[in-house]
């Protein structure tokens, strides 16, 4: 192979699209590249947007599943030659959490939603049924044919997404902050406009990840997040952290 | 339910793990489901691939690409090896005639699925040459190789290593992907 064949070979690398054997030379090459290293990670991760296309919802019992296996499932150390210099893979894992929670699609809050709902132990019949009718109306608005999707970030990192539908009146919110609040306080949702903001949610003290069905969007013209005390308030309390247009 | 073994080998937290479950899981499902057509395969296989993640988090590189693009190319890959096994190719033939008959949950998730379509990738993929899409679309979805593809679309080798690359770098520059350094 020449040096202009090898490189030609990145796509169909980044799409699994080679052979085996071609597949370890090729990454061999890529060790001794940086170049060709950045390319590849750039031509994946284009590639892996391409799963945003083929979302499904997985049968809930795929979930029990992979957590009583990850139970019982060592994780791996760290390759020594990992660079970053992060020494505590508690600390590397957040980090995943966090970049994760970054990249929220709507898609994947009735996978959310279902799993909230499925996980209450000694109530699982109810649970299912529960988490049924909650997916239901995840469906409905996220089905609709007016359904428009927009996000926005949230100040101190992370995104809020909103899928909303005039026709459902209501909207699939998710939000994925990359930090809860500080001390005891709380992300707050709120339907905003024409007239003064209508408390949409209050997430749990710790919680940087929710998605909520929230009705009666009709009128309202966005959807935005606040810092609040605990137990939530009534008016929000100013600066917005995050707000989306609907 | 099974207890958690002693929590010494696993500094990362379940908790963390379930969050990222629950960001990932619909995507790693159907594009399993998408690659393999067997939703039965599917579930296996993506739970493979989850407890892959949990396995190797700890390899995870921020400068090699977002989270959730290491998550699927981890799942895509599985899908991958699984399809190109021998037995998985039987069983797929098999699989492609009973296909109209799938459970209703897939139709809901399907009807989802189409109204996503019209968003960003689906501009994305159109804004590419047909060629390119084309390439692109039968080895990621179809997990077939390169030389698989060339003789489908009756195209050179060469043309089709360069579509791939060219139309995945125009999907990247479309997609604003970036890789943190």
């Amino acid at each position: 192979m020449t040096g202009g064949d090898v490189h030609t070979l990145s796509g169909a690398y980044a799409l699994d699209a080679l052979s085996d054997t071609e597949r370890a030379s090729f990454a061999g090459h890529v060790d001794d590249c940086p170049t060709c290293a950045l390319e590849v990670a750039e031509l994946r991760a284009a590639a892996a947007r391409l799963a945003d296309q083929a979302w499904a919802v997985p049968p809930p019992a795929l979930r029990t599943r992979v957590l009583a296996e990850i139970a019982n499932t060592r994780q791996e150390q760290p390759r020594p030659r990992a660079r970053g210099g992060w020494t505590r893979s508690h600390r590397r894992y957040r980090q995943l959490l966090t970049a994760a929670a970054v990249v929220v699609l709507a898609a994947g809050a009735a996978a959310g939603t279902y799993a909230v709902q499925e996980h209450r132990v000694g109530q699982q019949r109810a649970a299912t049924l529960d988490a049924r009718a909650q997916n239901e109306s995840v469906t409905a608005i996220l089905s609709a044919p007016d359904a428009t999707v927009r996000s926005g970030p949230i100040d101190a990192g992370g995104r809020v997404t909103v899928v909303a539908s005039a026709s459902r009146d209501g909207a699939v919110v998710t939000l994925a902050a990359d930090h809860a609040p500080a001390g005891d306080h709380v992300y707050q949702l709120w339907l905003t406009g024409p007239g003064a903001a209508v408390p949409a949610g209050v997430l749990p003290v710790g919680a940087t990840v929710v998605t909520r069905v929230v009705s009666g969007t009709g009128t309202a013209h966005g959807i935005a997040v606040t810092i609040e005390p605990a137990a939530g308030s009534r008016t929000p309390t100013l600066p917005l952290v995050a707000s989306v247009r609907i | 339910m099974t207890r958690p073994r002693s929590p010494s080998c696993t500094t990362s937290s379940p908790l963390a793990f379930a969050q990222l479950y629950n960001l990932v899981a619909a995507r790693v499902y159907g594009l399993v489901k998408r690659v393999l057509r067997d939703p039965a395969q599917a579930e296996e296989v993506a739970q493979e691939a989850l407890v892959e993640v949990w396995r190797t988090a700890a390899r995870f590189q921020a400068g090699q690409g977002s989270a959730t693009a290491w998550v699927f190319t981890i799942a895509h890959r599985r899908a991958v090896d699984r399809v190109r096994s021998e037995q998985a190719a039987t069983r797929r033939e098999e699989q492609t005639t009973a296909w109209a008959a799938q459970p209703p949950y897939d139709q809901v998730a399907d009807e989802i699925q189409d109204r996503f379509e019209r968003q960003q990738v689906r501009r994305c993929l159109d804004g590419l040459t047909e060629l390119q899409r084309e390439s692109i679309t039968l080895a990621y979805y179809q997990g077939c190789t390169y030389p698989e593809v060339a003789r489908m679309l009756d195209v050179g080798l060469p043309t089709i290593k360069s579509r791939m690359r060219d139309g995945l770098i125009r999907l990247r520059d479309c997609l604003g992907v970036e890789v943190p350094s």
